[in-house]
This record gives C-alpha cells, structure tokens and sequence, in this order.
C-alpha cells in the first residue's frame, strides 16, 4: 500500500476518509489538522502583538496527546511573538506512574526550551491521589477527586501566569466520548457550558463568565487518538504510556468500546458526532444565555474560587480527605 | 497463512488465517485496530494491507492518558 500524495510506502490507512498515507504525509496531515483548529477557532486574537503577545498555558502530562500538542504548537509558534508557551504539569502524588511521566515532560521542555513550571497536590493541598484512593471518604471514583483538584489547579495557575488561553491535549476520541456522554444524560445545560467553555470557537462563545475563568481550547480535538499516538512514535517524542493505576472511569469506558465498534462498522462515526454536536451545543448555547436561570457563582469563602456554593467543591473533598486522614491516624503529604 | 506476532512488551502469538490483512492480525491477539500498529522491519504498515511476512510485531499505542 503506498502513499496516495507522492507513492511512498504508507505507514497508516484513515478509513474514515479513505487516504493512505506515508510518514510524512502523515505527519503533515496531523500537524495541518492542528493549525487548521487554532484558525477556525479563532484561538490567536486580533489583539494579539509582538508588544503584547497572548500567553497560551499548555497542560502537560507527559502522555502522548499533550506531549504532541506541546510539540506541534512550539513548531508553529516559537518564532511567532504574538505567542508565548507556557507547558504547566501537576504532580497528582501517584507513585511510579507520575514520576515517569514527569520525566517525559521535562525532556520535552528542555529539548524545546520553553518555560515549564511544575506544581503537585501535596504542595497545593496538603494530599497525594494515592493516599485520596486509599481513603475514598466520599465513597467516589479517585477520577472524581482528581478531576476536581486538576480543574483548581490549573484555573488558578492559568490565572497566576497571566494566561490568556489554557490549552489541553484533549482528542477526537475523548470528545467526542464527551459528546456522547452529554447527549445519553440529556442534560442540555452541561452541552451548553461544554460549548462555551471548551468547545466553541472563540468568535461563537458567551463571555458571561469570560472575567471568572481563563478560556479553554482543545487544539487537537480533530485528530483520533491513534493518530496522535501514531506521530508521536514516528516523530520519536519523549512520551510516557501507562494507565493510571487509579484509573476506572467505567461508564467512559463503555462508550468508548461502543464508540471504537460503531467507528470500525461505520468510518466516520467519531467525526459526524462531533460535527453535530457542536453545532447542536451551540444552538444551545445560544439559547440559554443570559436567561437567568443558569446557577449564581460567588467566591469560595476559604480559598476565593469562584463556585456556586459556599465552600467550593475542592475545599470540601479536601476537608474530607484531611478528615478522614486525622481518623485513621495517618499524615498525608508525607512520607 | 501463519504468522508469528509479537506484542511489544508482551506475548508472542501464533497465528493462522487465511489470506490475512494487518488489521486481522491485530484483532486475532484480542487488540482494537484503532489502539494498536503493526510493525514489520520496525516500521508502522496501513492495517487494510494483506499481510506479506510471517513475522510482526504489535505495537499498542493507547494505554490510558
């Protein structure tokens, strides 16, 4: 099987679309998708000046999806003075797999030279995933947790680098799993804050809270997560592959076997979902803004995030992680 | 046509199906093609191409993020 741009051997067939592609073409075709996004997303603002350059923070893990976004953006913007790239990493505390991954990231900002700063539960919270795992005091997922000090902390870092724009390494396969969650839920309001969230192009989302939180964008979000494994095993870039050993989003598991099924019996599937999804999240979108009935968002009163609550989510799992610590006896946050 | 294939970091497989494509070998080792590449000189090879060696390596490329 060759190459259908130039007759070189191919290294992969997209059924979706029908192309055999060679390396480079591969590549190319990938690195195109990506430059393609941050265009039609309108993610770099008129405003944006050699002067007064856009700071673009990129979650880092070291897995492959944010390792080839982190690599793919630097290629196309390090000589670009409207931007700078900020790649931020959390230390969740999982021992082993965390470490690893860390050491993935570090090469790949050092090869690069891009600022790169490091932050970590146990020095944010006073708490390790391993020790939150082992504890579970509200009976829930360790994702569940880890999602919500991952979102704390990254808001806040964003925020504290000035960032104009936080980047993640997010997948078609993941949103559009996503996608599919919402639409299975059929909670509208969640499609909606998904769109203006993460999802809209920027010249599309509401600003109702544009003073709240630094806007999210997904720059790879068209590209399927085998081939973002696939570029980053050709292009040779310092990834670390393992699954969290605290892993066990089961329901997102089950979609994305349902998902992979549909997408082998029917090429395309993935891409037609996403398609009209954000169309449909933006028609809703629209129509909830601004109607009154969305919940009121005030400061948490222990750590000022804005939350709809009193105490915000994160001060209330960490509370319950510290307290469920002090009655087992047992010190997080060190060894 | 028999084919030996080895799961990189894992266990080497026999194989026998008729006139298999890539994508075939990979779903005979209990892997989704669109988690995993087969190999063959150390280069990645499309999983819709029939197969024209009797030894590969699978690559899985999606454990987890």
């Amino acid at each position: 099987m060759d190459c259908e741009k130039c007759g070189a051997p191919a290294v992969m067939h997209a059924a979706y679309s029908g192309l055999h592609l060679c390396e480079s073409h591969f590549c190319r075709s990938v690195e195109k998708r990506l430059r393609r996004r941050v265009r039609d997303d309108d993610l770099l603002s008129d405003a944006a000046t050699p002067d007064d350059p856009e700071t673009w923070v990129v979650g880092l893990s070291g897995g492959k999806d944010s390792v080839v976004l982190t690599h793919i953006l630097h290629e196309t913007f390090a000589e670009d003075p409207r931007v700078e790239l900020v790649a931020l990493t959390i230390h969740e505390g999982i021992q082993g797999y965390r470490d690893k991954s860390l050491d993935a990231c570090l090469s790949l900002t050092d090869a690069l030279d891009i600022r790169h700063e490091v932050v970590s539960y146990e020095e944010e919270f006073g708490l390790r995933m391993d020790d939150v795992a082992r504890e579970d005091p509200e009976g829930m997922a360790p994702c569940a947790y880890c999602g919500v000090f991952r979102r704390d902390v990254l808001s806040r870092y964003a925020e504290a680098l000035d960032a104009d724009k936080l980047l993640t390494g997010h997948n078609l396969d993941d949103e559009a799993q996503t996608a599919l969650m919402n639409v299975l839920s059929g909670d509208l309001r969640q499609m909606a804050k998904h769109f203006d969230a993460s999802l809209g192009s920027f010249d599309r989302r509401g600003d109702e809270h544009a003073d709240e939180f630094v806007p999210r964008a997904k720059p790879l979000r068209d590209v399927p997560e085998k081939e973002v494994a696939l570029y980053a095993h050709l292009r040779e870039l310092p990834t670390h592959m393992a699954e969290c050993p605290h892993s066990s989003e089961a329901y997102r598991g089950e979609i994305q076997e349902l998902l992979l099924n549909l997408e082998s019996n029917h090429p395309g599937t993935r891409h037609s979902i996403m398609a009209g999804y954000e169309e449909f999240a933006a028609i809703v979108a629209e129509r909830f803004r601004g109607d009154g009935d969305g919940p009121a968002l005030g400061d948490c009163e222990r750590c000022g995030a804005t939350t709809t609550r009193d105490l915000c989510r994160k001060c209330e799992l960490v509370e319950a992680v510290h307290e469920a610590d002090a009655d087992a006896g047992v010190g997080t946050g060190s060894d | 046509m028999h084919v030996t294939v080895h799961v990189v970091g894992e266990d080497a497989h026999e194989v026998d199906l008729p006139d298999p494509t890539y994508g075939d070998l990979i779903a005979a080792v209990d892997l989704n093609p669109h988690e995993a590449t087969v190999l063959v000189d150390g280069r990645p090879v499309p999983e819709d191409a029939p197969v024209e060696h009797d030894e590969v390596r699978v690559l899985r490329l999606i454990k987890g993020g």
